[in-house]
């Protein structure tokens, strides 16, 4: 039972490459952003923020879930 | 594994403090003593406020509130000013709940009780606020907006929106706190410090900007959608 629940949370810690690889794109295109128009970085800066936190946010339940999974069924 | 199952279990349960006849939880106790540091603070640096010839003290409160306020305003547009104090308050708790893990002490915002009852003042506050700025009917008619094929996901989005929220929170406390117990345990004399920096200052600072951003973001949509 125990080699289920390691697979199980390990598969639900996968969330974290869909929140890795959006806050990488964000990123990219916030420096293109700032490159094209340095006037406007504060703002740009703080749209990058709010959308890298959002998206962590996701990968952070994926880790709460693989959390609950080793809690409750292991 | 089952010791650091039983260690995450030990850590994730909420610890019960003995007071009088009652058991308190652990981050009620935390949280009073958050509130009473606040109002000692706010009491000490209002002191003696003046319309001229202003203190130091008092200019630089006065440009952090300017700075909140104008933030928020900014956010909220004119009819939000009313709920501008509410968000800083919950700001400066949130804010101390989640360094006061520098210090030691465990987070209350690690308990989801706590994250839960603040994602729940949230959306009573934002549905409050669509209710007042629009009416009753207006409130109703705006679930069908922008076209009545939403309906369904509206409604649900009541729902979803504070357990996002409250999911946010909790998991990057408990995910920095976890983290950081881990490597106490692995390194325990100067890595902590290094590590602690990023997971309790930045990460929590930022935590804290993302609950009360949201809120006030949902706010707004809340209020004037269609304006």
């Amino acid at each position: 039972m125990n080699g289920l629940v390691a697979l199980g949370a390990g598969i639900a810690a996968l969330t974290g490459i869909g929140g890795g690889i959006g806050i990488g794109i964000a990123t990219g295109k916030a420096t293109e952003a700032i490159s094209r128009q340095p006037e406007a970085s504060g703002k740009i800066q703080t749209n990058l923020l709010l959308g890298a936190a959002l998206a962590e946010g996701t990968a952070i339940f994926g880790f709460v879930v693989a959390l609950l999974i080793i809690l409750f069924l292991g | 594994m089952n010791k650091l199952t039983a260690a995450l279990m030990e850590e994730l349960n909420v610890e019960m403090i003995q007071i009088g006849g009652l058991q308190i939880p652990e981050s009620v106790v935390v949280s009073w003593g958050i509130m009473a540091f606040l109002v000692v603070c706010s009491i000490l640096l209002t002191r003696n406020l003046r319309v001229d010839h202003i203190s130091k003290r008092q200019a630089m409160l006065e440009t952090v509130y300017n700075f909140g306020s104008s933030f928020f305003e900014g956010l909220l547009g004119k009819e939000g000013k009313g709920y501008v104090p509410y968000l800083m308050t919950v700001a400066l708790y949130i804010g101390c709940c989640n360094l006061i893990g520098v210090f030691g002490i465990k987070p209350p915002t690690k308990d989801l009780n706590v994250t839960a009852a603040l994602a729940l003042m949230s959306i009573i506050l934002i549905e409050y606020a669509g209710i007042h700025a629009r009416g009753g009917v207006g409130f109703l008619k705006s679930l069908a907006a922008p076209t009545p094929v939403m309906t369904p996901m509206n409604i649900l989005e009541i729902a979803i929106r504070p357990t996002s929220l409250c999911m946010r929170l909790f998991g990057n406390v408990l995910g920095a706190f976890v983290i950081m117990e881990l490597i106490k345990m692995v390194v325990p004399v100067f890595v902590p410090a290094v590590f602690s920096l990023y997971f309790d200052l930045f990460d929590g600072l930022i935590q804290t900007y993302v609950f009360v951003f949201l809120t006030s973001l949902f706010m707004k949509e809340s209020i004037g959608g269609e304006e």
